[in-house]
């Protein structure tokens, strides 16, 4: 079986090498009428939730592809399962190097399964594309791993505008953090400390939990104890559900700061449904992408056509926000593409990522653009802030950075 | 009069083809397939550790990629902290799993069957937060990266290795490594599992009562038999993450567990002849499942259908089945006068 | 020192104890139930129990009333469980114990595959059968719906009692579990008791998922893989024979859990639960059958 699967790879690579000497030279994972980009994502397992930040890019390169394409080039986009597993990752991502020859590394989803391939994919420089992950590494360390770049506000930040607003408006808060216990938690929670600056001694209490924890009632209830009375909820939307719904059992209604991961529409529908609209009202959070399941976008041109791609080109629920955000991420490395020029190069493309200018891209709130320069490695670094009012977000203070 | 000379041929000429096979199998499949192989020789040295542990005393561990976190971690610990080159830290993983594993097989005598499963369960589950935990030593959450961290200690990190003058790719180098140790570990246990030790795990198996009343020492036994599963299993753990370079919490969950122990039944408990398949069915099986569909959920029912049909058919698993095929063929050579 | 400890927060975390406990114990006297009647430990059980919710939700989604989507759903997983062991486990039967330990581990997957197939990835909820109206009790607060889910658990231990001790089904199903050959002969319809217990760990599983989900207030398709692991320690740590056991042990556990984790500073929430399987383990070394559990003979 491994024999036959030889020599067809050898044919394969004889036919591929034929090909590219035909056309000009050109750089690997890149022919005449192609691009061929992967990434990993898990497919399998427990996280398999996140997959449509793959399966809607991939809607979203079909329906470039069907107007043409890029340069004349199709975009062929390659995801491998990973399991959410570091170790799959590796295997995966050396696979799509050496096996598939792919141009680039792209959407490769989660922290630790990017840091996993980051110094091998900068050792050999193919470039390591728009990190689905929010840690600030990736955009921080870019002068060790120029070819590494990331895409997402990070989550420090986000922290870090929380804490500036508590500074800023109610300095006499007492807060309690409820924060996952892994890096995404930690993060937002080490944000949240460098936003308060000298005023860190406003968090009276910490209470952190695993994912893998059934409830998170004992945590509320020692935040309630600790008389806290602004809540950081720094936890997934099974966790965030839960926050408001034991607070209420607690007969305990703190100002709530939501982090965006769990701010979406629906889930803080459910918030409201399984409590009441008193327990998530003033409810603050930042936004960055269009929210499908927010009734104030249902006319936007930008998601009627991100809804219209997503039923075309199958790209599966429309009502995930993360599909929206494989849209945009997609949307941005087409610009990139595009700025690369009509050979692009791996050098190239890098270089376009790292000095990106992009204002029209129809699934990000209006007013936010992709940018990126010799000093700025965070493609979106701008978010709004919001607060959730009678069941619905509502947009306050305008659009600034998250940095 | 039987004539043993037929058996110790046919053993022989299988010993021949198998290195053969093993030497020359690289010139044949590609650098990447190489390297995926690798990854399977993992699976087998940790099933057969585990089969020595549950196909021949009878113990069950739902507990053994805990193993391998504590052999991949020592050696990952090692090369980042103290500076080891990594294949030297191999022997060393072994042994602390080793012990890890003799420290487990303690309590495990007080509890059967069931009980034993269970708390095995309980250890697999809790050490993904105990690597957490102890954030200074195994990295946290992060877990460890050798080639940011200690690119120095990675064999092959130019992407050649030299041997004795011989040059070759690091994945082939991974290849030899892996199934080099593979085999050996094979040999060691299959000379074992012919000898007084095996008899001696085999009777703890088949009756407790009966092999005390023989004086064996089943509490010795019994540990001995977790230690020995353990080394096997930290040196399939080393070899992980000498391979993918990392270790991470993530790659070592409860999962992993079930693999290792899917693999043993499949290839059939107390048949080392069906280890290489159960290995195979391991590596392979979940990444095939990705090809036949990506629909959402679609991989993981795929793999559990498999999984179960597997057993619906083979019951007795892979070496199982060939037990009974070939008995007809070794009476048949024994008998012939 | 008495007087400044805090009371009031002692007992509320035991209070949040039982009421976790309660949860996970819905689920442990499944896990007990086919294990008294099959002698087979079923690692799919959680995830049929997340199963039988998803159809609850799909049932209350069209238009049934909550009440006949609950009874349609037990009725419908008792089916299912029937079903599964006549499919998956009878061939299995005679085989070793690791096989058909190795199928359920199978039916794992195929069971949450298949959830995930058919039902997208979003949160969703399911309406509660109990009121979730805060009550305060000196200063502690609970709600009805934590003293209806250990409630359930209680009755559900009480009529398996009953159903073992005083039918002539249960007595059936008593002796094949115990004694399968000796049971044939005395005409006892050995493989229709084993499917018969399937199928009532299934109904309990359906029971335990659609209490679970209201009680963590959401649930997708990971609902029960976090409860499985805490119903399983406390299905041992009160022995895994005893109904009775399951249901104490999960309570326990619930509150030995939070206590350590609020008291014992080192060992916070990252530990909490390496912690409670330790001293899981330590009771099953001085009792190894469990709290209650009967210890098991061997026969020489």
């Amino acid at each position: 079986m491994a024999r036959v699967k030889y020599l067809i790879l050898l044919v394969l690579g004889a036919l591929a090498l034929a090909t590219v000497a035909a056309g000009a030279a050109s750089e690997t994972g890149v022919t005449s009428t192609q691009v061929t980009i992967g990434g990993t994502t898990p497919l399998s397992g427990p996280a398999s939730a996140y997959q449509s930040v793959a399966k809607g890019a991939a809607a979203y390169f079909r329906y470039v592809n069907a107007k043409g394409g890029v340069n004349k080039r199709k975009i062929n986009y390659i995801y491998k399962d990973d399991a959410y597993d570091p170790s799959k990752t590796v295997d995966a991502t050396r696979e799509l190097v050496s096996q598939d020859k792919v141009f680039a590394i792209f959407n490769s989803l989660g922290t630790d399964q990017n840091l996993a391939t980051r110094a091998y994919l900068n050792a050999l420089k193919v470039p390591q594309l728009f990190v689905a992950s929010g840690a600030t590494t990736f955009g921080n360390d870019y002068k060790k791993y120029p070819y590494t770049i990331g895409y997402q506000p990070n989550y420090r930040a986000e922290g870090t505008i929380y804490g500036r607003y508590v500074v800023k408006h109610a300095p006499k808060s007492r807060i309690g953090v409820l924060y996952q216990n892994d890096d995404y938690g930690k993060d937002l929670l080490a944000g949240l400390q460098r936003g308060l600056g000298a005023k860190a001694g406003l968090v009276k209490s910490k209470q952190s939990y695993n994912v893998d924890d059934p409830d998170v009632q004992s945590q509320i209830a020692k935040l309630k104890a600790a008389k806290v009375n602004t809540l950081m909820v720094f936890a997934t939307p099974k966790f965030a559900i839960q926050a408001y719904v034991y607070a209420r059992k607690l007969s305990w209604k703190p100002l709530v700061y939501m982090n965006a991961v769990s701010s979406a529409a629906n889930i803080m529908g459910l918030s409201t449904a399984a409590t009441n609209k008193k327990q998530t009202e003033g409810t603050i959070s930042i936004v960055f992408l269009k929210d499908p399941t927010d009734p104030a976008w249902r006319n936007n041109s930008g998601m009627k056509l991100y809804r219209s791609i997503m039923k075309k080109y199958k790209g599966g629920n429309p009502n995930d926000v993360y599909a929206v955000y494989g849209m945009s991420v997609a949307h941005t490395f087409v610009a990139a593409l595009q700025k690369a020029g009509k050979n692009p190069t791996r050098a190239g493309i890098m270089k376009a990522a790292d000095s990106l200018n992009v204002t029209n891209d129809p699934f990000l709130l209006p007013g936010i653009s992709v940018k990126t320069s010799a000093t700025d490695h965070f493609p979106l670094d701008q978010a709004r802030l919001q607060r959730y009012h009678d069941g619905h977000w509502v947009a306050f203070g305008g659009l600034f950075r998250v940095r | 009069m039987r004539s043993r000379a037929p058996g110790i041929a046919v053993w022989l000429l299988v010993a021949a083809v198998v290195l053969l096979a093993y030497l020359f199998a690289p010139r044949f499949i590609s650098d990447f397939h190489s390297r995926e192989l690798a990854g399977a020789g993992v699976f087998f040295i940790a099933i057969v550790g585990l089969n020595l542990l549950t196909g021949y005393t009878g113990q069950i561990s739902l507990g053994h990629g805990a193993l391998m976190a504590v052999g991949g971690y020592t050696t990952a610990a090692l090369a980042v902290h103290e500076h080891w080159r990594d294949v030297w830290t191999i022997p060393l993983a072994g042994v602390a799993a080793g012990i890890v594993g003799f420290l487990i097989g303690l309590p495990a005598l007080r509890l059967s069957g069931l009980y034993l499963a269970l708390a095995t369960f309980a250890f697999a589950i809790a050490i993904p937060s105990l690597l957490k935990k102890f954030s200074g030593l195994t990295g946290g959450s992060q877990g460890l990266r050798l080639l940011e961290d200690a690119p120095l200690q990675v064999t092959g990190l130019s992407g050649t290795v030299t041997i004795f003058g011989h040059t070759m790719t690091q994945n082939h180098f991974l290849y030899y490594l892996t199934w080099g140790i593979g085999l050996v570990g094979f040999l060691i246990a299959w000379l074992l599992v012919r000898g007084r030790v095996g008899r001696t795990f085999r009777a703890v198996r088949d009756s407790e009562v009966a092999a005390a009343s023989v004086g064996i020492n089943l509490a010795w036994t019994k540990t001995l038999a977790f230690a020995l599963s353990g080394v096997y299993a930290g040196v399939a753990g080393s070899l992980l993450a000498i391979q993918v370079e990392i270790v991470n919490p993530l790659s070592f969950t409860f999962l992993l567990s079930i693999l290792i122990l899917v693999g043993v039944v499949v290839g059939g408990l107390g048949s080392l002849g069906g280890m290489i398949l159960g290995a195979l069915f391991v590596q392979y099986l979940p990444d095939l499942s990705t090809h036949v569909s990506t629909a959402e959920g679609a991989p993981d029912f795929i793999f559990g259908a498999a999984i179960i049909v597997v057993m619906l058919l083979l019951p007795t698993g892979v070496g199982g089945f060939l037990r009974r095929l070939a008995r007809p063929l070794t009476t048949r050579l024994y008998l012939r006068p | 020192m008495i007087l400044a400890f805090d009371w009031t927060q002692l007992a509320q975390q035991i209070v949040i104890g039982l009421a976790s406990g309660g949860v996970w114990a819905t689920l442990a006297v499944a896990l007990v139930l086919i294990y008294r009647s099959t002698g087979v430990i079923n690692f799919a059980q959680g995830e049929m129990a997340m199963f039988s919710t998803f159809i609850a939700w799909s049932l209350v989604n069209h238009g049934f009333s909550y009440w006949a989507a609950f009874v349609l759903t037990v009725a419908i997983s008792f089916a299912g469980g029937v079903a599964v062991e006549r499919a998956v486990i009878r061939p299995v039967e005679r085989a070793p114990v690791l096989t058909v330990v190795i199928v359920t581990l199978g039916l794992f997957f195929v069971v949450n595959g298949a959830a995930r197939w058919i039902w997208s990835p979003e949160t969703r909820s399911l309406p509660n059968a109990f009121s979730t109206r805060p009550i305060s009790v000196a200063g502690v607060a609970f709600s009805i719906s934590d003293l209806g889910t250990i409630a359930v658990s209680l009755a559900a231990v009480a009529l398996l009692w009953a159903f073992f001790r005083f039918t002539k089904l249960g007595l059936a199903s008593r002796a094949a579990a115990v004694n399968p050959d000796a049971s044939r002969l005395v005409g006892v319809r050995v493989t229709w008791m084993l499917a018969l217990g399937w199928g009532l760990a299934a109904a309990m599983g359906a029971v335990s998922g659609m209490l679970t989900a209201p009680a963590l207030a959401s649930f997708d398709q990971n609902l029960m893989q976090p409860v499985l692991l805490y119903a399983f320690a406390g299905a041992v740590l009160g022995g895994i024979d005893s109904p009775l056991g399951a249901v104490v042990g999960s309570l326990l556990l619930g509150v030995l859990i939070n206590l350590i984790g609020t008291y014992v500073n080192w060992v916070g929430t990252d530990l909490r639960l390496p912690v409670a399987l330790a001293v899981i383990l330590g009771v099953l070394l001085v009792r190894p059958a469990g709290l209650f559990g009967r210890p098991m003979e061997t026969r020489v």
